[in-house]
């Protein structure tokens, strides 16, 4: 598929990987991908020295949390982090310089004023129009214009990007190991039955967000017309909050069972094996990967009709759409899955095939054709000479 | 020490300002400068990147032209051969509209693509006229957000003034038609295949 020459490829993750995060798992997955493929890759991110690391991430030095975009981040700034990316740039002699978020202050920051040549950047995140970022802009603009190539992970991302900073992305979606999630086996003890049908929910339990305090409130009017139903909810967190709706219904509340955090291949077999996920978020979310594994692992979806679900689910093609933090339409929902299983089971093949196209088989190769696209005639990334008078006296090339 | 202050309150202090301010204002249009060469060089590298993507476009649309039956194919080949020239040969907008139109007729039949794919080494030419296109309109991409950036600072009122960009041609977007036919659109493989 990839007629790509073998490229040397730096990229730079903004968070640490001490913590996980959907943009760290992104660059894992596809630094894996492209070292599968004969590239040449190193990772630079931020970490506490005692965290274990697989051998193509290297540590930018400590984290420090940091309030951003309503969660909390642990990110590298400031002239240490900053002399460390200079000294791996200079180590490399990358081809080119993948960076992500670069619009909050980062190491990807950084690295995109550190360094010249063929720069990409990826954005993740999907946010309204902010005044903070409206007065910074000025500021990081010099930065941005170095972009050779900039990428969205959605269409809601590419809004934010067009928004904010001016100019265009092209967009790429996040990717996800469709097999690993196809191929996982069911576990009999999430098996739903006829009589006790499953459900899964997936995602912190105390992120208003991620819409837990929704689907249980929605829980007892699912419960009336199938009182024998089972969610199953996995992820970390406080989950006090979002059952307090529940505190007058018993049944609701024993229909409930924390699996707490499980790791991926259990993740899996948790989409594998239940009779529809539930995606009942309320925002914040740009591309929905979530909704994408539930998919890949053939389970039916039913999330709320947020733009970037939207898109995923094409308009409701591939799953069921529920307006967003409506708790009696999500319940309706529900039971118009389980009240028609077979409906649902050709909603999910459906899907199942249409998901093919996150795969990072072929998110990848978009990913490669950008960098030959910047790379293609350009010089190799070097360090960025200081703007200004002493740049100016440097003989002129060309 | 009192002495000194009333020196610099006088001629000393306008002298001492007049150099500071030139000197800031010197190094601000330096960093201008330094910025719009920049910013020209991106819009040269890639340019050249989309000329030499449009030329891959164009002979493989060439090579596909040969498979297919005559007016289309005839259409195609004619549209095709008038783009395959010398990669840094600048862009023709109007041949570049006119292949992407005979691209869109030739293929505008969704059950002759299949017929066609139905021959694996003529599928995977048309595999291959999918990707020059998708790499055609990432180029494309790429060079006019760089003309956009480079245009924006051109326009800068300082910029003009001091004249920073010297006899440069204002960078122009490439405005062509690079929708990709509908019936070539990326399928997803029939089994859980490796694409």
């Amino acid at each position: 598929m990839s007629d790509v020459r073998p490229l040397r490829i730096g990229m730079v993750s903004p968070y640490s990987f001490h913590v996980p995060g959907g943009v760290q798992f992104h660059i894992r997955d596809v630094a894996e991908h492209l070292l599968g493929m004969g590239h040449h890759v190193s990772v630079l991110a931020p970490s506490d020295d005692d965290t274990e690391l697989p051998s193509y991430i290297e540590s930018a030095g400590r984290a420090v949390p940091l309030p951003y975009n309503g969660s909390v981040a642990r990110i590298s700034f400031g002239p240490v982090a900053s002399s460390r990316v200079k000294r791996w740039l200079a180590e490399n002699d990358f081809d080119v310089l993948h960076v992500h978020e670069p619009s909050s202050p980062s190491l990807s920051m950084l690295a995109m004023w550190a360094a010249t040549g063929p720069i990409v950047a990826t954005f993740h995140t999907s946010n309204p129009r902010s005044r903070a970022m409206s007065a910074a802009y000025p500021l990081l603009r010099p930065g941005f214009e170095k972009l050779s190539a900039r990428i969205a992970v959605s269409e809601d991302a590419r809004r934010t990007v067009v928004d904010h900073l001016g100019g265009d992305a092209v967009v790429i979606p996040n990717g996800v190991f469709v097999d690993r999630f196809a191929a996982a086996s069911p576990r009999a003890q999430w098996q739903g039955t006829t009589e006790r049908p499953t459900l899964a929910f997936l995602g912190r339990l105390d992120e208003p967000r991620k819409g837990l305090q929704v689907l249980t409130a929605a829980l007892p009017e699912v419960l009336r017309a199938h009182p024998g139903v089972r969610l199953l909810v996995l992820g970390r967190g406080d989950a006090e909050e979002a059952l307090a709706v529940l505190r007058d219904e018993p049944a609701a509340r024993e229909a409930i069972e924390l699996l707490g955090p499980l790791d991926d291949d259990a993740k899996a077999s948790l989409l594998r094996s239940v009779d529809a996920y539930v995606g009942p978020h309320t925002g914040g979310e740009s591309f929905g990967i979530v909704l994408v594994e539930a998919m890949s692992a053939g389970a039916p979806v039913i999330a709320s009709d947020l733009g970037a679900f939207r898109r995923v689910l094409d308009d409701g093609e591939l799953g069921l759409l529920t307006r967003t933090g409506d708790a009696p339409a999500l319940a309706e929902a529900v039971r118009a899955v389980l009240d028609d299983p077979a409906a649902a089971r050709a909603r999910a093949q459906r899907a199942a095939v249409g998901v093919r196209r996150y795969d990072w088989s072929r998110v990848a190769a978009q990913i490669l054709d950008v960098y030959d696209t910047v790379t293609l005639g350009a010089d190799k990334v070097g360090e960025d000479p200081r703007l200004g008078l002493l740049a100016r006296w440097r003989p002129k090339v060309s | 020490m009192d002495h000194a202050l009333e020196r610099l309150d006088g001629t000393w202090g306008v002298v001492l300002l007049t150099v500071l301010l030139l000197l800031v204002v010197g190094w601000y249009l330096s960093y201008l400068a330094a910025r719009l060469d920049r910013l020209h060089h991106r819009v040269e590298t890639s340019r050249a990147a989309l000329e030499t993507r449009l030329a891959r476009r164009a002979a493989v649309a060439l090579e596909v032209s040969r498979q297919l039956a005559p007016p289309a194919g005839e259409q195609l080949r004619l549209a095709a051969s008038r783009m395959v020239r010398a990669p840094d040969a600048p862009v023709s907008e109007a041949g570049e509209n006119l292949l992407a139109r005979a691209l869109h007729q030739a293929f505008a039949d969704q059950k002759q693509v299949t017929r066609l794919r139905a021959d694996p080494a003529t599928g995977e030419l048309l595999d291959e006229l999918v990707l020059a296109g998708e790499r055609v309109q990432l180029a494309r991409r790429f060079h006019n957000d760089a003309v956009a950036h480079a245009q924006r600072m051109r326009r800068k009122k300082v910029v003009r003034w001091a004249k920073l960009a010297g006899t440069a041609q204002m960078p122009q977007m490439v405005e062509i038609d690079d929708s990709q036919p509908e019936s070539l659109a990326w399928q997803p493989p029939p089994q859980g295949g490796i694409a």
